[in-house]
């Protein structure tokens, strides 16, 4: 398990997000990929159907139970290279909620506007945003206002335009970054200006509540979770 | 300052004089006429009103909502509607809006792709024509885009900045089998509980040409009058798009018996509470007669 090093986590306590730039790589860079595109493409008639009956969001799409689709998907909830700073900030009582395996169209407007996901009472909620792709500046990348996941800072309010919001920075990046963020914390995507879609993986986490999590919740995975640490990580054991 | 239903329908029974369709909620002998709706917009101190055309799209089915127009000139702006796969679909509007009240037509399809990910080239869309016949005669758009259709709404909006565009009930976009009509005979939307309309139409706010209808509200809750459970879709709504450009209607006459024209005035006071005086009537005509330039009574 790799530590956060004390500036990051001085950055994470100060700006509420860390850049790990080739946190995926190598063979398990393209394990993702190829999964990713090959269940994409697979599940794409199913989510234009539902978009038709008014069921599904037109704007992305995620593919169904990733989880139970390949291995990697399950391995990158622990990945080495971020998963060291998830068990550090959460006093390792960690617990996954669930992962969202992302393609976002090219569109004139971004699909969504600056928000934060969870309030400051909400136990310590984080993030992971992988890019499976390479996500250009303009490319629908993520953008986060460091620091608004402190109570007391702000207030923000919900610009019109995307890069009017006050303060933030944008995330471009290669196939293979992780972006970790407190959701706490005001954050986007940015327009996609591009032709190329935005494949990601954002993966949720939090410090763990009794009872979150249901362990039927991912029963359906055991086999691939021998570990304690990953029968804990995925609440299997309640 | 006026107040303003910004969406109904009138129509009257079935005739030579005044053809139209006729369906089982809208047999030939049913009859909702422009007397009815005054009576009410009287009782209830609604000074003007938008009539939508319904029950058919040649020239000849606009032949009542022509009649209104000209009866009461400075009461009613009409919307028109144009008939699907129309060969010459600017002819048509034209002759409709010649000096008849009729301001725009209302649509819900735009004739693109149907994905999202396929290559957008906005002049290919069916809808191209019409869009660009709007923008050179000044016509207002009033949608209900379907929800296959919804993607495709903003590389039109931002082709033509100068339409003025208008999305009915809440920006909702209904599903493909998901409308139905109630027992009341007031039409139902089953939509999901999470807002999908988030994503797509609500991000059209950064449009100023954009505005939207604060109406329908019946057809998509769960609960009666005042249809609480909608209250977060009106501040959405209104944290997007802004006091200015949001307008209240009834879609009258659906509403007549339940839950009746008068309670729907103050649908918007029960859902947005926080609003001051002067916020409430812009979004109960102000607006309406501002974006529509209503005449001056």
């Amino acid at each position: 398990m790799i530590l956060p090093t004390p500036a990051e986590k001085k950055q994470w306590e100060e700006e509420g997000y860390l850049v790990f730039e080739n946190a995926i790589q190598g063979e398990d860079l393209k394990r993702l990929q190829t999964a990713f595109d090959h269940w994409a493409d697979a599940c794409k008639e199913e989510w234009l159907d539902r978009v038709e009956a008014g069921d599904a969001v037109a704007t992305f799409y995620d593919i169904p139970n990733p989880l139970e689709k390949d291995p990697i998907f399950i391995d990158i909830i622990d990945y080495p290279s971020y998963y060291g700073a998830l068990m550090e900030f959460t006093d390792h009582d960690l617990i996954l909620l669930g992962p969202q395996v992302r393609t976002v169209a090219p569109w004139p407007v971004s699909y969504t506007g600056w928000h934060p996901d969870v309030g400051y009472d909400n136990p310590l909620h984080i993030k992971v945003q992988i890019y499976v792709n390479d996500v250009e500046q303009g490319g629908g990348e993520f953008g986060f206002v460091p620091g608004s996941h402190k109570p007391g800072s702000g207030p923000y309010t919900r610009p019109m335009r995307q890069e009017s919001m006050t303060g933030h920075k944008t995330f471009p990046g290669k196939a293979g970054t992780a972006i970790m963020f407190n959701s706490c914390g005001w954050h986007v995507s940015m327009d996609n200006h591009s032709d190329t879609p935005r494949k990601s993986i954002i993966l949720i986490y939090e410090k763990r509540t009794p009872g979150r999590i249901g362990p039927q919740q991912y029963a359906s995975i055991s086999e691939y979770c021998q570990t304690p640490e990953r029968r804990k990580l995925f609440s299997l054991d309640g | 300052m006026p107040r303003i239903d910004a969406h109904l329908h009138v129509f009257t029974k079935a005739s030579s004089e005044f053809p139209r369709e006729i369906s089982d909620v809208w047999p030939a002998e049913r009859e909702e006429p422009v007397e009815k709706l005054l009576g009410e917009m009287e009782k209830h101190q609604i000074d003007q009103a938008v009539l939508v055309q319904m029950a058919g799209a040649s020239i000849e089915n606009h032949r009542y909502l022509l009649r209104c127009l000209k009866e009461y000139p400075n009461r009613f702006l009409g919307i028109g509607l144009v008939p699907e796969g129309h060969p010459n679909p600017t002819d048509h509007m034209a002759e409709l809006t010649d000096n008849t009240g009729i301001i725009g037509f209302r649509f819900s399809t735009f004739g693109g792709p149907r994905d999202i990910f396929a290559k957008m080239d906005v002049r290919e869309f069916a809808a191209y024509p019409i869009w660009k016949c709007a923008a050179e005669r000044d016509y207002v758009l009033w949608l209900y885009p379907n929800a296959i259709n919804a993607h495709l709404l903003p590389y039109l909006v931002q082709e033509f900045p100068q339409v003025r565009v208008v999305l009915n009930h809440l920006a909702v976009c209904p599903g493909n089998g998901k409308f139905s009509w109630d027992e009341f005979g007031r039409p139902q939307i089953q939509v999901t509980g999470y807002n999908l309309t988030m994503h797509t139409t609500y991000r059209l706010a950064r449009f100023e040409n954009v505005n939207v209808h604060l109406s329908g509200q019946y057809a998509f809750s769960q609960e009666e009058f005042p249809y609480k459970d909608l209250a977060g879709w009106h501040r959405g709504l209104l944290s997007g798009f802004g006091v200015k450009r949001l307008m209240w209607a009834t879609d009258f006459p659906w509403i007549l018996e339940e839950p009746g024209y008068g309670k729907l005035t103050t649908v918007i006071e029960e859902l947005l509470p926080d609003l001051s005086e002067a916020e409430l009537a812009d979004i109960m005509g102000g607006n309406a007669k501002r974006i529509l330039r209503f005449p001056n009574l």
